[in-house]
């Protein structure tokens, strides 16, 4: 047998092998948090490599140390899981670098860290000014982690004690002109829905690349022919215009009527709508 | 435009209102959305009945504006 096919044959195997042992550790052996996981990474890797290019003669032995390093950082996982002492030996813990805006430079040391390489770190984070940071922390993955002091974070709705309607995850209903129908239960329509919705858009299913429907039953799509202009979905933001005009009707039928108890029923009804208005502004805007 | 007129543009728009509601609520997603919206609903409804007999009574003292 020529070396060549030699080399392919054991390339698909040890493909197959390291896609095997990455499933059996997780997502978490992608991320590499650990220790283990990042030396097993690297190791499983170059033994493969070594393995396939034929530098070591036996086949075996290289798939026997992948399932060694595979299995050690397996059960290095399993018994993290159920001790926090263990945890805390094998993945390690992180380094409070900042606190109270103060950089505490005994525990910067035992990083061996150096300010320009702690500053280069924060600046990634989009932090220049180290007197904006209320608490970082160094993770065992090298990283920082920092929150800003109050006055530095950007403002949300909370801080302006605004009052914010809460949305559910969009769903996507079509896809490549296809129904996904498990989308389309998880939002609680059917297909008789979705055929009515796009005819009332004028677009034809085949038509249509991506659909998604939001928390109100909105539907918005994105066609193959980029040249048709599809409306938005207005139905909000006009039903609280006509919300206020019928508001304001009222508020005018009230000065313009003599009769003394009309003129009380249409301001009542008036104040009614107003309130609705209030209620409903967070759910209608945008 | 007479005022009956108006008021009566005035309760065909409630009446919109009332059945986009209506709408709304039954296909919102979140359930407080839900809520709200059914509950402002309700109130739109009470608005429509008391604009409806308005309209009635309009119609009664000026007949000539009946449709």
């Amino acid at each position: 047998m020529p070396g060549w096919t030699y080399i392919i044959m054991r390339s698909l195997i040890f493909l197959l092998l390291l896609f095997i042992t990455t499933k059996i550790l997780g997502k978490k052996q992608i991320s590499e948090l650990s220790f283990f996981e990042y030396i097993g990474g690297i190791t499983i890797g170059s033994i493969a490599g070594e393995v396939v290019t034929g530098l070591e003669s036996n086949m075996f032995h290289g798939g026997l140390a992948i399932a060694v390093f595979g299995a050690v950082t397996y059960f290095v996982n399993y018994f993290s899981m159920q001790s926090k002492k263990f945890r805390d030996v094998v993945e390690g813990k992180g380094t409070v670098i900042i606190k109270d805006g103060k950089v505490l430079e005994e525990n910067l040391k035992k990083e061996r860290y150096t300010i320009d390489e702690l500053s280069a770190l924060l600046r990634q984070k989009d932090i220049f000014r180290i007197a904006d940071v209320e608490f970082a922390v160094m993770e065992t993955r090298g990283n920082v982690s920092a929150l800003l002091k109050k006055e530095n974070r950007p403002l949300t709705p909370k801080d302006l004690q605004m009052k914010m309607a809460n949305e559910k995850e969009p769903q996507t209903i079509i896809m490549d002109g296809n129904i996904i129908d498990e989308a389309l239960r998880w939002s609680g329509k059917g297909r008789g829905w979705l055929y009515t919705e796009l005819e009332k858009l004028g677009v034809t299913l085949d038509n249509v690349f991506l659909g998604q429907v939001d928390s109100y039953g909105e539907i918005t799509v994105d066609l193959y022919d980029d040249q048709i202009q599809v409306p938005t979905p207005a139905q909000r933001p006009l039903l609280l215009a006509t919300l206020k005009k019928t508001q304001a009707d009222l508020e005018i039928f009230s000065l313009e009527t003599d009769c003394v108890k009309s003129k009380a029923m249409y301001k009542k009804n008036a104040a009614l709508i107003q309130e609705a208005i209030d209620k409903l502004t967070p759910f209608l805007i945008g | 435009m007479t005022i009956a007129s108006n008021v009566k543009q005035c309760l065909s728009s409630i009446k919109g209102i009332e059945a986009q509601l209506a709408s709304l609520a039954l296909n919102s997603l979140d359930k407080e959305s839900k809520v709200i919206f059914h509950e402002t609903m309700l109130t739109i409804e009470d608005v429509k009945k008391d604009l409806q007999y308005r309209v009635l009574e309009l119609e009664r003292q000026e007949p000539q504006f009946k449709a």
